[in-house]
C-alpha cells in the first residue's frame, strides 16, 4: 500500500495564507477556506477533465489563466480568483454556454437546482450578445426507459461520460460527433441498460439528463425533503426522499462516504412507487366469514384476545424492511408477553448467522489486495451499489476476483501467500461455501481474510442483531436450549396463530407452496402492514401500518452500521406500528410505557450496549470476534 | 540569392522514393553513423545543431528528447504527418518525394531516444503519401535497416504507420496520441506531457516530419555544420509552401533568415497578374497577418513572432490587393468552426459565434458593433481555450481586424462585401 502523503504546500489564495497536502487541486484548496470557484465539468469522485474552463483563475508566474479543477497546488503559489480578469472571462465562459442552450428554465425539471442556473446568477452576464439562431438538438431523447436526454440543454461537461466509463466502467454513454454539433448518446442509439442511470441525472449540471419518473413532478422548491435509508437492498445507501404535497417525488442519493459514496443504483432510486400510499384504510377483522371495518382500539382488543387464546402457540415473521425499534418490540412481545419462541424474519431456510459476517466494512474493501466476490454477479444483484465500490477499488489495484459459488477452489489458488489483506463477499445464500473459502484462504496466506455477508431487506441484519431468529437472543447470545421453529417449519408445527408485521412490498411475506396450504386452516392470522396484498385474503384481522417511508427509527445495514429513517410521508391516519405492538402487549398485562421511538431507541441501545454506535455514525461491533 | 537546399537537394533525382536511388544520393550513411555513435552523444548533438521542431511551435529537438524521464522503458517516437493546417504541404512533399529520408530520421531519432516501436501518423487524406511510406517501410525492413538486430548492431527498431481519419485537431501531439489509441482525436490535459506519459501512458516524442528529414543530414554533417546555416537562433533551412496570389505557387527551402521579400518576389515569382501585394500570412490559417511592410522580415521562427506573426508550419499564403480581407478571416474562422473537437467550452461556442458573426459581415447585415464583438469573443477564447486550436482561431481574424477595420466598416457601410467575389468559393 502507498504511504499516506503529508507533504504540506503552503500558498495564497485572494491574499489569504492556506496550507494543504501536497497534491491537492486548487479548488479544493480554495474550498478548504470557504473561496466558492465555479465550476461545471469538476467532479469530486472523477479525474479533471478541465473542459467547461469555468473555473480559471490568475496563478501568479503564468501566462495564462489556470483551470483550477486540474491545476495542483505548488508551494508558494499565488493564486487571484475575484480578478477582474477572472469576472470578466467568467462572464465570457457563461455567455459562451448559453448561446446554444435554450434557456427554458421555465420548464425544465431541474430549474431552482440548476448550477448552470445559479452560477448564471452569481456570475454570468445580464444579457447575451448572441443574436442569431441557436444550434438545435434532439429534445426528449429516451435514452432508457428510466432517462430522457434534452441534447439542446446539454453543456458537454462530459460528467455523464466519465460516471459510466471511470464510476461504473460501464462505458454506455458517450460523446458523439464533434465541435458545436458534439452530443452525448448510447452506441447505436440502443437503450441504455444500466443499473446506475439515475446518478446521471443527479450529476448532470443541467437539466439535460432527467428522470422519465420525476419528470414535470415538481419543481425543487416546493419538495419537503426527509433524510433517510434507501429501503431496496442491505447496502443502506443514504437517501433524501424527496415528497411534494405528502407524495414521494423521487428519491436522490445523500452522500455516505462510507456506504454508498454518493451513489444510488436504479433498483433502489427508483423503486419509491412501491411506497406510494393509495388509500385511507381502516383496520379490518373477518368475524363468521364476513369482513368489517373496525377501530384501531377494536382491531388491537380483539388481536389481544385472540392471541391470548392461542396460548405460546403464536409464530411471529417481522420483515427485514421493519425498524430496529418495531422487531425489539415485537421480539418482547413474544418472548416477554406470549411466550414464544417461533421468531423469524428469513424467507425461507438461511445458514445461521453470527457476527463475523460482517467483519468486513463496505469501505475497507478499497483497501484490501484481493476481494473475492463468491458467487459473481449474483452478490452484484443483491446489492448493486457495491458494483461501484468494487470497480472503484479495481481501479485503485485491488484484485477483484468474480468467481462462481461453487469455484472457490480458484480463488484459493490465484490468492498468493503474501496477501496481506483479503476480503471474501457472498451473499446469505453462498454463507457457507464463503466460510469454507475465507478458512482455507486464512491457512494459507499472511494477512487477514475478512467476509462481508450481503444480507436480506433494508433491515435483514438488524433483524439477526435483534434476535428475530427462533435460534438467537438478541446479540447473537444462546437461547439456553430453547430455540422455536423457524419459518419453514411453522406450516408443520401445530401452531395456533401467525402475527405477521410488514413495512415494505419490497421485503414483504410470499407464503410458499406449503405456507399456502397451511394459511387458510390455521386458527388465526394477524396482518399487520403497509400495503394490501394477497395474503389479505387468508388473514383475520388485517391492521394498517405504516411503510417504509413513513415511518422513524433505525435500520442496519450488512455491514452492521445502524442508520436513522425518519418519516418522509405522513400517515397520522394510521396507528405507529410501535405502539399497536406497545398496545397489545400491555392488554396482555405489559406494562410498557413508550412515548416515542427515540425512548424505544434508548431502551434498546440499555439492552444491547454494541448498539450504542448509532449514536456515533458508527458500525455495531460484537466484541471483535474474528 | 540561389537556394541551398538540405532537405530537397537531391529531389531532381529520379526515383528517388525507391531505396536503391537513395542511398546511391548517400542515404542510410547518417543512420549508420548514427548507430556508432552513443544514443546520449547522439542527444547532444541534436541540441548543439539548434535544430527546433518544424511542426509549428519550433520548440528545440534535442532539449524535447532530454525530458524523457531516465530508465522507463518502452518509449515512443512518434512521427507527426497529419499536415492538416490550411496552407501548408511540405510534409506531403516531403514524404512523397523521399520517403526514405523521412524513416532514416525517424530511426536516428528512436535510436537517440532509446525507443524500439515508432510511428507515423499520417493525415488520412495522404493517401498516395501513405503507399509511398508504406512502401519504404517495407523496402526498409527487407534491407535490415528495421527489425531486430539491424545492421547487426544489436539495435531493435520498428515503425508502424497509421492513417488518420480527417480530424484537424489530430495534428495537436496529444490529440494525435489520443487518436492513436484508437480514442477519439481529442487533446489531453498537459501536464503530463507526452515526454512523461504519452502514448499507452509511455514517455513519447512527437516529431513533425521536416524535423526528423533534418537530422540524417546533421548526423552526417555534424552539429556545426548545421548551425552555421540559417539564423543564430534558428539553424537550418525551412521549407515554405507558398500559395495564394503568387506566380509560381509551390514548396522551397530556404536558408533560415532568408528575407521574406525574397521568397515571394524571386522564387515565387511575385504576386500573380502584376497586381499589388496586400497582406500575406507566414505560418499557415492560423497565424496572424502581416503587411508589405514587413517584406524584409527573415523567414525565422524569432523574427517572424517579433513582426507580430508566427512561422508555425511554414505555410505562406500571399494574398494580392483585390483579396477581401473578411472573406478571407471569414474563410479561416469556418475551418476552425468546423474542425474545433468540442471538447471545450470556449472554442466550440466561440468559433461556432464568430462563423455566425463573419457570415453577417458577408451578407451584408452586420453592424459596426460587430467588429468589437469579434474582438472580446476572441479576446474570451484566445488563452483560455483547452488546446492551441481555440487560441488559434482567433489569431487571424482580429490581426485583420486590427490591421484592416476599414474593410469591415464597409462591409457596414455598403450592406456587402465591396469586393468582387471569385466565380467559385473554395472549400474549406
Amino acid at each position: 500500500m502507498a504511504a499516506v502523503q503529508t507533504e504540506q504546500v503552503n500558498l495564497t489564495i485572494n491574499g489569504q495564507s492556506v496550507t494543504v497536502p501536497k497534491g491537492t487541486l486548487i479548488l479544493d484548496a480554495a474550498k478548504a477556506i470557504g473561496i466558492d470557484i465555479p465550476i461545471f465539468c469538476s467532479h469530486p469522485k472523477m479525474a479533471p477533465v478541465a473542459v467547461c474552463r469555468m473555473c480559471l483563475v490568475e496563478v501568479e508566474k503564468m501566462p495564462k489563466l489556470q483551470p483550477a479543477c486540474a491545476v495542483y497546488v505548488a508551494e508558494g503559489m499565488a493564486v487571484r480568483t475575484m480578478t477582474d480578469q477572472v469576472n470578466k472571462y467568467q462572464k465570457g465562459v457563461l455567455e459562451f454556454l448559453l448561446i446554444n442552450h435554450p434557456l427554458d428554465c421555465p420548464i425544465c425539471d431541474k430549474g431552482g437546482e440548476c448550477p448552470l442556473q445559479d452560477q448564471t446568477y452569481q456570475y454570468g452576464p445580464g444579457a447575451s450578445r448572441y443574436d442569431f439562431e441557436k444550434a438545435h438538438f434532439d429534445k426528449a431523447v429516451p435514452l432508457s426507459d428510466k432517462i430522457v436526454l434534452d441534447r439542446e440543454r446539454c453543456i458537454l461537461c462530459w460528467r455523464c461520460t466519465r460516471f459510466s466509463e471511470e464510476i461504473s466502467g460501464e462505458r454506455e454513454l458517450a460523446l458523439i460527433q464533434r465541435g458545436v454539433h458534439t452530443i452525448i448518446g448510447t452506441f447505436n442509439d440502443e437503450p441504455a441498460t444500466s443499473n446506475y442511470q439515475g446518478n446521471w441525472t443527479e450529476i448532470c449540471p443541467v437539466g439535460a439528463l432527467t428522470s422519465r419518473q420525476y419528470r414535470f413532478i415538481s419543481r425543487p422548491w416546493d419538495l419537503d425533503r426527509t433524510a433517510s435509508v434507501c429501503p431496496g437492498c442491505s447496502m443502506g445507501c443514504n437517501i433524501q426522499i424527496d415528497a411534494r404535497h405528502n407524495k414521494i417525488g423521487r428519491f436522490q442519493s445523500r452522500e455516505n462516504v462510507a456506504v454508498d459514496d454518493s451513489w444510488l443504483c436504479d433498483r433502489g432510486r427508483f423503486s419509491f412507487p412501491n411506497f406510494q400510499r393509495k388509500d385511507q384504510e381502516r383496520p379490518m377483522i373477518r368475524r363468521n366469514g364476513a369482513v368489517e371495518e373496525v377501530s384501531f382500539d377494536e382491531a388491537i382488543a380483539f388481536t389481544a384476545d385472540a392471541l391470548k387464546q392461542a396460548g405460546g402457540q403464536v409464530a411471529g415473521w417481522a420483515s427485514p424492511a421493519d425498524t430496529n425499534e418495531e422487531m425489539f418490540l415485537f421480539r418482547r412481545l413474544f418472548r416477554e408477553v406470549l411466550k414464544s419462541p417461533h421468531l423469524d424474519h428469513r424467507e425461507g431456510s438461511v445458514p445461521d448467522t453470527d457476527p463475523d459476517d460482517m467483519t468486513l466494512p463496505i469501505a475497507d474493501i478499497e483497501r484490501l489486495d484481493h476481494a473475492i466476490v463468491l458467487g459473481g454477479q449474483d452478490v452484484i444483484d443483491a446489492a448493486p451499489v457495491l458494483h461501484l465500490r468494487l470497480f472503484k477499488s479495481q481501479r485503485k489495484g485491488v484484485n477483484v476476483l468474480k468467481v462462481a459459488a461453487g469455484d472457490g477452489k480458484q480463488a484459493l489458488d490465484i490468492v498468493p501467500a503474501e496477501a496481506l489483506a483479503v476480503g471474501v463477499l457472498a451473499t446469505e445464500a453462498n454463507k457457507k461455501a464463503a466460510m469454507d473459502l475465507q478458512d482455507k484462504l486464512q491457512q494459507k496466506v499472511k494477512g487477514s481474510v475478512r467476509r462481508l455477508i450481503v444480507t436480506t431487506g433494508p433491515n435483514g441484519r438488524g433483524a439477526k442483531d435483534l434476535g428475530i431468529l427462533p435460534h438467537f437472543a438478541p446479540g447473537y447470545a444462546s437461547l439456553n436450549g430453547q430455540p422455536g421453529k423457524g419459518r419453514v417449519d411453522w406450516p408443520g408445527a401445530a401452531l395456533k396463530a401467525l402475527y405477521v408485521h410488514e413495512s415494505s412490498p419490497l421485503n414483504a411475506f410470499s407464503p410458499s407452496d406449503a405456507e399456502s396450504m397451511w394459511l387458510p386452516k390455521l386458527p388465526l392470522l394477524v396482518f399487520h402492514r403497509f400495503k394490501p396484498s394477497p395474503v389479505d385474503a387468508m388473514a383475520h384481522v388485517i391492521i394498517p401500518g405504516h411503510a417504509f417511508t413513513e415511518k422513524t427509527g433505525t435500520v442496519t445495514n450488512m455491514e452492521g452500521r445502524p442508520q436513522r429513517i425518519l418519516d418522509a410521508i405522513d400517515a397520522a391516519w394510521i396507528r405507529e406500528d410501535w405502539r399497536v405492538f406497545m398496545a397489545i402487549a400491555n392488554k396482555l398485562g405489559a406494562d410498557w410505557r413508550y412515548d416515542s421511538v427515540s425512548d424505544i431507541t434508548a431502551d434498546l441501545v440499555g439492552a444491547l450496549p454494541a448498539y450504542a454506535a448509532l449514536n456515533h455514525g458508527e458500525r455495531v461491533r460484537w466484541g471483535e470476534r474474528s | 540569392m540561389p537556394l541551398k537546399p538540405v532537405l530537397t537537394k537531391d529531389f531532381a533525382m529520379e526515383n528517388l522514393e525507391q531505396l536503391a536511388v537513395y542511398e546511391r544520393a548517400g542515404g542510410y550513411t547518417g543512420f549508420k553513423k548514427a548507430l556508432e555513435m552513443q544514443p546520449d552523444q547522439l542527444v547532444e548533438m541534436v541540441k548543439a545543431s539548434g535544430l527546433r521542431g518544424r511542426g509549428g511551435a519550433g520548440f528545440p529537438t534535442g532539449n524535447k528528447w532530454s525530458f524523457l524521464p531516465k530508465g522507463v522503458y518502452p518509449r515512443y517516437l512518434v512521427c507527426n504527418a497529419d499536415e492538416s493546417e490550411p496552407g501548408t504541404f511540405k510534409d506531403r512533399y516531403l514524404i512523397e518525394k523521399s520517403p526514405h529520408q523521412v524513416l532514416e530520421g525517424i530511426l536516428i531519432g528512436s535510436y537517440a531516444i532509446g525507443c524500439n516501436l515508432a510511428f507515423i501518423y499520417i493525415r488520412g487524406e495522404y493517401l498516395p503519401q501513405h503507399e509511398a511510406l508504406e512502401t519504404a517501410i517495407d523496402e526498409a525492413r527487407q534491407a535490415g535497416y528495421l527489425g531486430k538486430n539491424v545492421l547487426g548492431k544489436g539495435y531493435d527498431i520498428d515503425i508502424i504507420l497509421h492513417r488518420g481519419a480527417g480530424a484537424y485537431i489530430c495534428g495537436e501531439e496529444t490529440a494525435l496520441l489520443t487518436s492513436l489509441e484508437g480514442y477519439r482525436g481529442e487533446p489531453r490535459l498537459k501536464p503530463p506531457f507526452p515526454a512523461i506519459k504519452g502514448l499507452y501512458g509511455k514517455p513519447t516524442v512527437v516529431n513533425n516530419v521536416e524535423t526528423v528529414a533534418n537530422l540524417p543530414h546533421i548526423v552526417n554533417n555534424g552539429a556545426q555544420w548545421f548551425k552555421a546555416i540559417g539564423t543564430p537562433t534558428g539553424a537550418g533551412t525551412r521549407v515554405w509552401c507558398m500559395s495564394g496570389h503568387v506566380n509560381r505557387p509551390g514548396n522551397y527551402e530556404v536558408e533560415n533568415g532568408t528575407p521574406i521579400r525574397e521568397l515571394i518576389e524571386e522564387h515565387g515569382g511575385g504576386v500573380w497578374k502584376n497586381r499589388k501585394l496586400k497582406a500575406f500570412q507566414p505560418g499557415g490559417a492560423s497565424m496572424m497577418v502581416l503587411l508589405p511592410e514587413h517584406l524584409d522580415v527573415g523567414l525565422d521562427f524569432d523574427a517572424i513572432a517579433k513582426a507580430g506573426s508566427l512561422a508555425g508550419a511554414g505555410g505562406m499564403m500571399v494574398m494580392d490587393e483585390t483579396t477581401c480581407m473578411v472573406d478571407a478571416a471569414r474563410r479561416f474562422v469556418k475551418f476552425f468552426h468546423h474542425e474545433s473537437c468540442g471538447k471545450c467550452t470556449p472554442c466550440r461556442e466561440g468559433t461556432f459565434w464568430m462563423a455566425n458573426l463573419f457570415d453577417r459581415f458577408e451578407g451584408g447585415e452586420a453592424r459596426e458593433a460587430d467588429i468589437d464583438l469579434l474582438l472580446e469573443i476572441g479576446y474570451n477564447i484566445d488563452g483560455r481555450s483547452f488546446c492551441p486550436l481555440g487560441d488559434a482561431s482567433t489569431w487571424f481574424p482580429r490581426s485583420v481586424i486590427k490591421f484592416f477595420r476599414d474593410e469591415f466598416l464597409e462591409h457596414v457601410s455598403e450592406k456587402g462585401c465591396p469586393f468582387k467575389k471569385p466565380a467559385v468559393e473554395a472549400v474549406a
